[in-house]
């Protein structure tokens, strides 16, 4: 393929990935290792009959040496086998199935608000430098990441569901309230299902964790879009621009703007981890039924077999979000693709 | 955070100055950075303060311990404390359901928190730095894994690693302080990791640390201050904005359940321990934990924050945006544009630009700078004029100040009169209209100057329908393609994106955007330095033939005179801010008046230089700008009245004046008080 094709970029970066998912993996491998005892023991040592355990501890090849315990789990994880947990009948990839699909919906909403505040706030903060619109931007930027999600989850808790009784404050629409699953996605399901019942009944869930979850996460995005603001408004071609005369909007959105959308998604692909993190907060605040309080739940009966296989999962969604990124980079900047 | 590749001999260099022009150079940007970076430090600094004496004075002071559910009435008497009491006098925050008093609690939490932070911080410097030092100077594959590891790391969610260590943390140790800060800190070795590498790669291939082994040098210790001193530039902000996150990061922990052992007070742990507390409507149990780790929080941000803005100059504040509109009168900006009669229109019929008295300002930190003060000139159609002088001098502001493109923080003042619009003071759209219409900038750097992410057919495009709606874009390409043909781009290249050009490509397409709407004037604003002598002349043949065959005017500014006496007709020599010496350029280089003048021709190397001499001494502080003539401080011919007025420009030769006391008619010497000052910025109006 020629230089500069966006085949060619595309195939660079799944092969700059392989050594990152190679290396993620085995570092999580022996961080999980590092404990000692088996899972098996960990987790249900002194309930069961030693007899039974040592069974399930050859069933599951907790006897091999470390290496080929090693060499099956790289090989299982790159099959998209994930293992399975001890406290649960349920595979990996099956806790996966039943519970990304809440914490995805939690994310896209979450994602919406923060893109929305980010952006608007953010590139009227960087334009209007240093007014009091661009300090108080400034000041809620840091104000919202200083405030722990889960402490202002329980404020808006406190206010909107206990106070005012306007929303639920926990949990996702369930029992008869929730539409009939078809993808596990409740306001995609309740829209392709017509149910516009359930729609106004599962969105008055979302509202207060996407919007808490969204605060936050838009209050890094003030910060970022307004210095990448600054930086390309200064830069040459945008002087450049305003010497040929084009209209100030146009420098702003098309020259300024447009440029500074690079490093901004690039580092909010960064933040994707952080993200994560904070949803794990959300959704044990609002005990909303997603991945990440299905892995506390583990941690928390300690099968570490389920939080190796739930960790794996989320390391290779965040090289693959990682790649995602690069590929999309690519597509805008054409300068990247050389 | 600051990435830090500066180069490494100016690096090298200031590690060795002594530390107190060191501090000096810390300080500096902190006193020229913007009040409001600043106020957000002390602010933030104080706040920190407040929460140090609440943690170590704290316990000392409140009468409750954090883990007390009942007080001592009389001797031997105890009396507990209520459950879930609401703030009063007894127990200003309230109690929670396990009788304990939150304000202890909170007290006891900050002491905790600091604790945590300090270690925390402190583990991931230490093994950061120290595996960042041997990646670097081993290099090689294990470098190479080690710095893809610790981006792995580094991209996996913290407070899920964070999670995953106190969880296989708790098989050894009991919960407690060194376990927290343990799992809290391991996620931040990557940041430490990836700048101390990165210093220690570069320098190691620095040409002296090469050099210092062949002498025997104990090169590491050249190699340790080198790093030391980039490191002390970034570790800062890194490690501040780092025990910010440290302290979410251990709430988060405790509020999952795993931070320090309960019922340790831990803010995160007792925030946890209110959530039934909120469904029943009860708030200050919540509250105020989360309270304190906002605040706390806040405050290292707003320092990190602060010192970021302090330390990384990209984003250090020259001036406000838009200040420059409101330093004119509003009525007159409202208005239109001072149109001059008939009759000096007529007499202006010929000229591409007309520029009176104008003057160009900054604020600076250390107060108002004319960088043009009070300049005069005209530009006819299908005329070269070179505006020359050294670095620093103004030039490159007068250029920007023809078409009124100020940076943030700068002011225009006077007339610049360009077919028949006042540049200086017409209203914001017609000024717009003008500029690549009327006027046209090129620029020095060529290589910057385009959007990276746009075609040169959409740089030519939006221009053209910008000035003219009523363009087709077919149009409008056609237009491109011949502006294109005539700088002697190939058409078919006209879909290219810029970094698909050359250096001198790239600023041929600039040419082409700047006459393709042949405009009266062009202002070229050293826009052959960064090219090399082929393409120079190419681009000089350019402007020629446009002054020749369409008639622009051109304004261009050097400082290469070289060029000057290929391309110019008339020079305008330039020296601190003002014009001292204008002519024909034969006139110029044959018969310079001006001292300074004479000066640069003599620098300038030509055929016949038997010698090549330098004007000795440095321009003057444009801030404080001495009273008389500017160059007096450099000049050979420095007379007594020379420091006490400034010279006027005055007649010394056909078409040819210099400000000069050499000759008469420069003005007489002004008894002193009587010499006007030059003024401010942001109180003269226009």
């Amino acid at each position: 393929m020629k230089a500069g094709s966006l085949g060619r970029y595309i195939a660079q970066r799944l092969l700059l990935a392989i050594p990152m998912v190679f290396i993620l993996l085995t570092l999580l491998f022996l961080l999980l290792n590092a404990a000692p005892g088996d899972p098996v023991t960990a987790t249900l040592g002194g309930r069961l009959p030693p007899e039974e355990i040592a069974q399930r501890k050859e069933a599951l090849g907790l006897n091999d040496p470390l290496y080929v315990q090693y060499f099956n789990y790289m090989g299982n994880a790159l099959t998209g086998d994930f293992g399975n947990p001890v406290t649960d009948p349920r595979s990996v990839v099956q806790i996966v199935l039943d519970t990304a699909p809440a914490t995805i919906e939690l994310a896209l909403a979450a994602m919406l608000v923060a893109i929305l505040l980010g952006i608007t706030v953010g590139a009227l903060s960087g334009r209007l430098r240093d007014t009091p619109f661009d300090v108080g931007g400034r000041l809620f930027g840091i104000l919202i990441y200083a405030a722990p999600v889960f402490w202002t989850g329980l404020l808006a808790q406190l206010y909107f569901s206990v106070e005012l009784g306007w929303l639920p404050s926990q949990q996702r629409a369930g029992g008869f309230d929730a539409p009939e699953p078809i993808t596990g996605f409740y306001v995609f399901d309740s829209i392709i299902t017509g149910d516009m019942a359930a729609l106004g009944t599962v969105l008055s869930h979302l509202v207060l964790p996407a919007v808490t979850l969204g605060l936050l996460l838009g209050g890094v995005f003030i910060r970022l879009v307004r210095v990448n603001m600054l930086q390309t408004l200064r830069s040459d071609y945008v002087e450049a621009a305003r010497a040929r005369g084009l209209r100030e909007h146009v420098v702003l959105f098309r020259h300024a703007f447009k440029t500074a959308l690079i490093p901004i998604i690039t580092i909010m692909g960064l933040q994707f981890a952080m993200l994560i993190g904070n949803a794990v907060l959300t959704e044990h605040t609002f005990t909303w039924p997603g991945l990440a309080q299905a892995l506390v739940g583990f941690i928390g009966a300690r099968d570490y077999a389920a939080v190796q296989g739930i960790v794996t999962f989320i390391a290779l969604v965040i090289v693959g979000v990682s790649l995602l990124i690069d590929i999309f980079t690519g597509l805008v900047d054409p300068r990247v693709r050389y | 955070m600051t990435s830090t590749s500066t180069g490494g001999d100016n690096a090298v260099l200031e590690a060795r100055t002594p530390l107190k022009t060191r501090l000096h150079h810390v300080w500096r940007p902190f006193r020229e950075s913007s009040r409001i970076s600043r106020g957000l430090i002390f602010s933030g600094l104080g706040l920190i303060a407040a929460f140090l004496l609440l943690a170590f004075l704290g316990p000392l002071v409140y009468p409750y311990d954090g883990t007390q559910y009942r007080a001592e009435t009389s001797p031997g008497e105890f009396t507990a404390f209520p459950e879930l009491a609401p703030p009063s006098a007894e127990h200003w925050f309230g109690t929670t359901k396990d009788q304990f008093d939150v304000l202890a609690r909170i007290i006891d939490g900050a002491t905790l928190a600091f604790a945590v932070m300090a270690l925390a911080v402190s583990i991931a410097m230490i093994i950061g730095v120290t595996l960042g030092l041997f990646s670097g100077y081993r290099g090689g594959r294990l470098d190479r894994i080690m710095v893809t590891a610790m981006d792995a790391v580094y991209a996996f969610p913290p407070l899920v690693l964070a999670i995953i260590v106190s969880f296989v943390l708790a098989a050894y140790l009991s919960p407690g302080v060194p376990s927290a800060a343990a799992a809290v800190g391991l996620v931040y070795i990557p940041q430490y990791f990836r700048v101390v590498r990165n210093h220690t790669l570069s320098v190691k291939e620095e040409p002296f640390v090469e050099a210092a082994k062949s002498f025997g040098a104990r090169n590491r210790t050249v190699l340790g201050r080198y790093v030391f001193f980039n490191v002390v530039q970034t570790v800062p902000v890194i490690l501040t904005l780092n025990a910010a996150d440290a302290i979410l990061v251990l709430a988060s922990l405790g509020f999952l359940g795993y931070g320090v052992q309960p019922p340790t007070p831990e803010w995160g742990y007792d925030i946890s321990q209110a959530v039934n507390d909120v469904a029943a409507g009860i708030w200050w149990t919540a509250l105020w934990p989360g309270l304190a780790i906002v605040l706390l929080v806040m405050a290292l941000t707003l320092v990190g924050e602060g010192l970021n803005d302090v330390i990384n100059p990209l984003l250090r504040a020259r001036g406000k945006a838009g200040r420059k509109i409101k330093a004119m009168p509003a009525a007159r900006r409202r208005g239109r544009s001072r149109r001059t009669s008939d009759a000096a229109e007529q007499d202006d019929e010929g000229l591409a630009a007309k520029v009176r008295d104008l003057r160009v300002g900054y604020r600076t930190a250390s107060g108002p700078l004319w960088a043009v003060d009070g300049v005069s000139f005209e530009i006819k159609k299908g005329e070269t004029v070179a505006l020359v002088g050294e670095s620093g001098c103004g030039k490159s502001s007068m250029g920007r100040a023809m078409l009124r493109l100020m940076p943030p923080g700068g002011v225009v003042h006077g007339q610049v009169e360009i077919g028949g619009t006042d540049v200086v003071t017409a209203p914001d759209s017609e000024v717009r209209k003008l500029r690549g219409e009327g006027v046209s900038l090129m620029f020095q750097e060529p290589m910057t100057r385009l959007n990276p992410l746009e075609r040169v057919s959409d740089h030519f495009v939006e221009m053209i329908r910008t000035h003219k709606p009523k363009t087709s874009r077919e149009d409008a390409r056609a237009m491109a393609r011949d502006a294109l043909v005539q700088v002697g781009i190939p058409p078919t290249r006209i879909d290219n994106y810029p970094h698909e050009f050359s250096g001198g490509m790239r600023q041929r397409v600039m040419l082409a955007l700047s006459i393709v709407l042949t405009p009266r004037l062009i202002v070229a604003d050293e826009p052959t330095t960064a090219l090399d002598v082929i393409v120079e002349s190419q681009i000089l043949s350019l402007l020629e033939r446009l002054r020749v065959e369409e008639n622009v005017g051109i304004l261009f500014i050097t400082h290469n005179l070289g060029v000057v006496a290929e391309a110019c007709d008339r020079v305008a020599v330039m020296y601190a801010g003002k014009i001292v010496e204008m002519g024909p350029v034969d006139e110029i280089f044959t018969n310079p008046k001006h001292p300074y003048t004479r000066g640069l021709v003599a620098s300038t190397i030509s055929l016949n230089t038997t010698e090549l001499r330098s004007i000795g001494g440095y321009p003057p502080n444009l801030i404080d700008p001495p009273r008389g003539c500017r160059f007096a401080a450099r000049c050979p011919h420095v007379m007594d009245h020379c420091t006490q007025s400034p010279p006027e420009l005055t007649e010394v030769g056909p078409d040819q004046r210099a400000a000069c006391f050499l000759y008469p008619g420069a003005g007489q010497p002004v008894p002193e008080g009587v010499v006007a000052p030059s003024g401010d910025p942001q109180v003269s109006g226009i």
